[in-house]
């Protein structure tokens, strides 16, 4: 069990890290700057909130696979766990990007506007008006991807299989024990799964309370 | 300091005027007053005089906008130390507020001051610049009235204290008496610039007496000159005006006259001299209650705006539909120049 539940972490882990290195700059310019063909480019974004995950997972699959698109470009990763990893990044992408959206939405354009009249640099302009604006918003969106890629069970099945250590997380082995009929075990395993949840829920709901108090105090 | 601005989006602009002391910008809503402000602060394309080709980080202009854009998770103090640095920074970020009178507040933040406050502290922040220029954006817009005057009081003697150029913007004309010096934008250029009383007493355009208060005016046609002026012929009604430059007969023009400055006839007080020239019988349509004045709408041969202040009304107790007669005092009749025909 320690295994399959140290995998998932390890995947949450980079997967929510990955997301805000790469989520971050995206909704920041989807906010504040001209993007062209942006209705369009939200909705690929957003695709696979509503696509089937074995859908996504089927088509990673035929990718990755070694005589796959990507795959003979050295990207042949079904199978492996940077596999599972491209998976859930593309499979939590709208969740990062929504909260992370929101959290720079809640920010005036005019302070900062306002900032450069005052002589602040890019970088003075992110550390001191920016960053302290949507940190909680930020971080909540983390947070969630971090939950989600941790429930993720469609897409790491689809890409990865089941092979432990590799690819085996926490739900797919859940999963696997209930099939074997060993009841007891599963029983272990999800209540971790139940416990862990509500902790990820409580800072997110925490978060996105701080966050509020902060740009609820903007109101005029 | 004197401005040469030109923008061409979001509207076409060429904005020539002066700035000296506390300077406002009188325009209607959607006349550019605020894209000028922008383009100033260096945060809208535009190419002109001053800071041409500047980056905003690098003009060092004050910008308050009608918002006041403080950083809402900043104590007053942080916002007001914003634009300083070195270990100076928060005592001297203390002497800005002290200046506009907030010290005591400095460690709030923004949602714990009010609308005034706010401001003050924006204005602190602004000034701790250093700024070559203070430009401010409709800054009493969202105040109440007790508030505007003070703001506009600590604008004006703050200003004057530094020696700062200030450019404030606003559509109220009470802001704009307050000027040293007011300059109008209209149709995408500033239209009159001078001391304010003389921009009230003789606005060079019909749409800039119209933004300074002048509610009835009227097209005519110059019927004759007379002693020391003209008399116009509007429909059937023939008023006469006082004019050093009269133009030539049959010449159209526009005349006007405040609706504080008409008078009502009392029957039992007859007027003499050239008052009685200027006589309207007319109806009372609708009165209306404005504050501690009424504004009436009479109609008659001309349909006019009338204030009347309330003990006035208080004394002659008029009712919709009374017939009454009203006087156009000739030196309170005005003269536009013909290019307000437009």
């Amino acid at each position: 069990m320690t295994e399959a539940f140290l995998l998932s972490f390890r995947l949450a882990s980079l997967t929510a890290l990955t997301l805000l290195v790469l989520g971050v700059p995206l909704a920041y310019a989807l906010v504040f700057k001209r993007v062209p063909l942006k209705p369009l480019l939200e909705a690929v974004l957003l695709l696979p909130l509503t696509l089937p995950p074995t859908v996504l997972g089927y088509y990673l699959l035929v990718l990755l696979a070694p005589e796959g698109v990507l795959g003979r470009w050295g990207l042949d990763w079904a199978f492996t766990f940077q596999g599972i990893w491209l998976g859930s990044v593309i499979f939590s992408l709208p969740f990062a990007l929504t909260a992370f959206r929101e959290a720079f939405q809640a920010v005036e354009p005019e302070v900062l506007e306002v900032a450069r009249t005052l002589g602040l640099s890019t970088l003075k302009r992110w550390r001191r008006v920016l960053l302290p604006w949507v940190w909680p918003g930020l971080l909540s969106g983390t947070l969630l991807a971090f939950a989600h890629t941790l429930g993720e069970f469609g897409v790491v099945l689809m890409i990865g299989g089941n092979l432990p250590g590799e690819t085996r997380v926490a739900s797919i082995y859940i999963f696997d024990l209930v099939q074997a009929l060993e009841f007891e075990e599963a029983a272990r395993a999800a209540s971790v799964f139940v416990l862990l949840s509500f902790v990820l829920v409580l800072g997110v709901r925490f978060l996105e309370a701080r966050w509020r108090s902060i740009t609820g105090s903007n109101a005029r | 300091m004197e401005i040469d601005y030109r923008l061409e989006r979001p509207l076409k602009l060429h904005a020539r005027l002066m700035v000296t002391g506390l300077t406002v910008l009188l325009g209607e809503s959607g006349s550019g007053k605020t894209s000028l402000l922008r383009a100033l602060a260096g945060l809208l394309r535009a190419s002109g005089r001053p800071f041409d080709g500047l980056r905003p980080e690098e003009r060092r202009v004050g910008f308050l906008p009608q918002g006041y854009a403080l950083v809402p998770h900043l104590t007053a103090l942080e916002n007001v130390a914003l634009p300083l640095a070195g270990r100076e920074a928060r005592a001297e970020a203390l002497r800005w507020l002290e200046r506009v009178e907030l010290a005591p507040l400095a460690l709030r933040r923004p949602a714990e001051l009010s609308g005034g406050e706010r401001q003050r502290v924006a204005l602190a922040r602004a000034l701790a610049l250093r700024p070559r220029l203070l430009l401010l954006d409709e800054p009493t817009s969202a105040l109440d009235a007790s508030t505007r005057e003070a703001a506009v009081d600590l604008i004006e003697r703050v200003v004057r204290a530094e020696g700062l150029p200030t450019l404030l913007v606003t559509h109220d004309p009470y802001v704009a008496a307050r000027a040293r010096s007011l300059a109008v934008l209209e149709a995408g250029t500033v239209r009159q610039q001078g001391d304010p009383e003389q921009v009230f007493a003789r606005p060079a355009t019909l749409g800039i007496a119209r933004l300074v208060g002048f509610s009835n005016v009227f097209a005519g046609r110059v019927r004759r000159h007379v002693e020391g002026g003209v008399e116009i012929a509007t429909g059937e009604v023939v008023v006469y005006a006082p004019t050093k430059t009269p133009p030539p007969p049959d010449a159209p023009v526009h005349w006007g006259v405040r609706p504080e400055e008409v008078m009502i006839v009392r029957p039992d007080r007859p007027l003499a001299g050239p008052v009685a020239r200027n006589r309207l019988e007319v109806q009372v349509r609708r009165i209306v209650r404005k504050g501690l004045a009424y504004t009436l709408r009479v109609e008659g041969p001309l349909a006019l705006d009338v204030t009347l202040p309330r003990h006035v009304q208080d004394r002659l107790r008029l009712a919709e539909g009374d017939r009454i007669e009203v006087a156009l005092k000739p030196r309170y009749v005005h003269l536009f120049s013909s290019e307000a025909s437009s």
